[in-house]
């Protein structure tokens, strides 16, 4: 990619006390992609937001937004910035149209009443708005929460865990919004959650936070699946005829076996592959299941397993 | 400027599209209005009809107590005074202030600057702390504005209220007062007595005067209401300090008085009448003096306010 990133955190570390709590993170943003921010609860995810938005110092390191350091320019680093920051809380006693228009009187331009409504019918907000926050479920409070970032237009949407307490059909919502507003108005999106299948279906990369070290950083891939590697487990008998067959070309994908199965990381189109090779050499195939993606392993890993 | 304009706005509309406020503003109306309906309904209205006898009988009192009992200085140019005072009353018929008329009524409505300070004082402890227990600080604070504008706003939108209070008790009082007790007597002066002469001076301005000393209290711990706020981020805090030395903080300074250095004491200087009309707290005192304190003070709670505010972590 040739692309400049839009936020770039450079080797940024949190000490609060004696204890580190960020640990020499450095990862890039770029437009048109979602980042997700993985990790476990109390990995790190909230304190590496706050930084970003220049709500908490920073230790030791640096981060850029387009250019602009946060700590020495936050004025002109924050304005490209919309966030939300753990559960949107907003003036409960002010109607959702007035808690718009206060953030939308501090936007670094000027805000006009045709873009308060624009938003509002973006988020589907219009029947509520002029209802006190206070009536609002928490629902309709994470959609006012998403209107408020998106009031003046930011070129880095930042989102902790924006679907936290949503039903599953709002969750759908906001994850297709967030997906077409990433790729079509070229935005870039930064978005921490715990929930991996969520993550795996919103973004195009994914960051594993862990005690706050960054672990590692991934393409989630296409979404129809077929570049990402699976763990898939191959029923067959008789094994050692299998184990012969698969041996020479796939040796190196074989991750495990027992009496009647043999386990392999491949990639979509291999599954086909094998099968036939298997069935060609009068091995018998009873089943191929999918365990899990190498991305869900990792996370399970992390997180201690079970789900 | 312009952005601080808005901040200013902001703020304004989150404090006066609460229930709360405006609870206290009809409570000081309620105030005014009662203090009128019990002076003009349940007060003695004899009183003042003649008042030129009682007057001279209280010159007579007066002047036998300064023959037979030498008092202090202080207690003697207060007698002194008193009846100068009373004479020039009886030569030039100027009757004295008595609360069933428009400025009497005025002044007795002068000390609801009390209530004034307490609500003001509400205000000031909820509003750096209240963010924080609404959670709404974080959404706040991440706009490309500067955190100094930001408690800048707040800090006078708390002033402004005190204002608007004060302006408000000024005029209902006015209207209360002359649709109660009418206009009448309503260009007598206000008598002051000043190096063994009695002069005439404006009535409203010395009203308005009145309503400016009780104020320095009021700016003080307005502003120590506001430093605890957002030291602390707690407003029950900053409200229970602030109230608590708001009553006890003079009489206890009244206490320490005889120590000299009572007089760095904050509530030593609040009170400047005591240059203009009575005895300063400690000897030595002066009206420079006390603004001088009351100046450090200030700066040390706006000065801390300000570092606080911009420097800390927000992790509420
Ligand atoms: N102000 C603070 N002082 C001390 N430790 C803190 C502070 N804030 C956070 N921590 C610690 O830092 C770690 C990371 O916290 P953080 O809130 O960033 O986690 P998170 O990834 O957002 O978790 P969650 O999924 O629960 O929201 C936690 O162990 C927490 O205890
Ligand atoms: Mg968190």
């Amino acid at each position: 990619m040739e692309k400049t990133p839009v936020a770039e955190l450079i080797n940024v570390k949190k000490r609060i006390g004696k204890t580190t709590i960020i640990d020499d993170i450095s990862l890039k943003v770029y437009p048109g992609e979602v980042f997700g921010f993985l990790g476990p609860n109390g990995a790190g995810k909230t304190t590496t937001i706050r930084m970003m938005v220049g709500l908490m110092d920073i230790t030791e390191g640096e981060i850029l937004i387009h250019n602009n350091s946060v700590e020495k320019n936050f004025e002109k680093a924050i304005a490209h910035i919309g966030g939300i920051i753990e559960n949107p809380e907003m003036y409960k006693f002010l109607s959702g149209y007035d808690n718009l228009v206060h953030y939308a009187r501090m936007a670094p331009e000027k805000v006009t009443k045709e873009r308060i409504l624009e938003v509002v019918k973006l988020v589907g907000l219009e029947k509520n708005i002029k209802n006190k926050v206070g009536s609002y479920s928490l629902g309709m409070r994470q959609r006012l929460g998403l209107a408020q970032a998106l009031l003046h237009s930011p070129s880095l949407l930042i989102l902790d865990e924006p679907t936290n307490g949503l039903d599953p059909a709002g969750i759908r919502e906001i994850r297709n919004y967030i997906r077409k507003i990433a790729h079509e108005e070229n935005l870039a999106v930064f978005v921490s959650s715990h929930l991996l299948a969520e993550m795996q279906r919103m973004c195009d990369q994914i960051g594993i936070i862990q005690n706050g070290k960054l672990i590692s950083v991934e393409s989630v891939g296409d979404f129809v699946g077929s570049c990402s590697k699976k763990n898939v487990r191959f029923q067959v008998s008789p094994i050692s005829e299998a184990v012969k067959v698969l041996g020479a070309p796939y040796d190196s994908l074989i991750t495990g076996q027992g009496d009647d199965y043999i386990d392999m990381t491949v990639s979509h189109e291999h599954i086909a592959e094998i099968n036939k090779l298997l069935v060609l050499n009068d091995v018998d195939v009873y089943s191929i299941v999918t365990l899990q993606s190498t991305l869900e392993e990792k996370f399970l890993e992390i997180t201690g397993g079970g789900q | 400027m312009a952005k601080l304009l808005k901040l200013i706005q902001n703020e304004n509309m989150k404090l006066y599209k609460r229930l709360g406020t405006w609870i206290m503003i009809g409570i000081i109306i309620i105030a005014v209005l009662g203090i009128g309906v019990f002076s003009k309904f349940f007060m003695d209205s004899g009183e003042n009809t003649n008042w030129q006898q009682r007057l001279e009988a209280e010159n007579l009192q007066l002047e036998r107590q300064l023959e037979e009992s030498p008092f202090q200085s202080a207690g003697e140019a207060y007698v002194t005074k008193q009846i100068a005072i009373n004479n020039y009353r009886i030569d030039q018929d100027i009757p004295p202030l008595h609360s069933q008329s428009l400025w009497g009524f005025m002044i007795d409505t002068t000390n609801l600057t009390g209530i004034i300070a307490l609500f003001a004082i509400v205000i000031a402890g909820g509003m750096v702390a209240s963010e924080f227990s609404w959670g709404t600080i974080k959404l706040l604070l991440i706009r490309p504005v500067s955190r100094t504008k930001i408690i800048l706003s707040k800090y006078i939108t708390t002033i402004l209220f005190a204002l608007f209070s004060m302006v408000s008790l000024f005029l209902f009082s006015f209207l209360i007062g002359s649709v109660f007790f009418g206009l009448e007597g309503a260009e007598d002066p206000y008598l002051v007595y000043n190096e063994g002469e009695v002069r005439e001076r404006n009535m409203i301005s010395h009203i308005i005067g009145l309503i400016g000393f009780n104020s320095v209290d009021l700016l003080m711990m307005v502003t120590l209401a506001f430093m605890i706020s957002t030291v602390f981020r707690s407003s029950s805090l900053a409200i229970g300090v602030s109230i608590f030395l708001l009553f006890t903080g003079p009489q206890v300074t009244q206490l320490l008085s005889s120590y000299d250095w009572a007089k760095y004491v904050l509530f030593a200087n609040t009170n400047l009448q005591q240059y203009t009309n009575g005895t300063p707290l400690v000897e030595g005192m002066t009206m420079t003096f006390s603004i001088i304190v009351l100046l450090v003070y200030f700066i040390l709670f706006t000065l801390t306010t300000w570092v606080v505010f911009k420097k800390r972590d927000v992790a509420a």
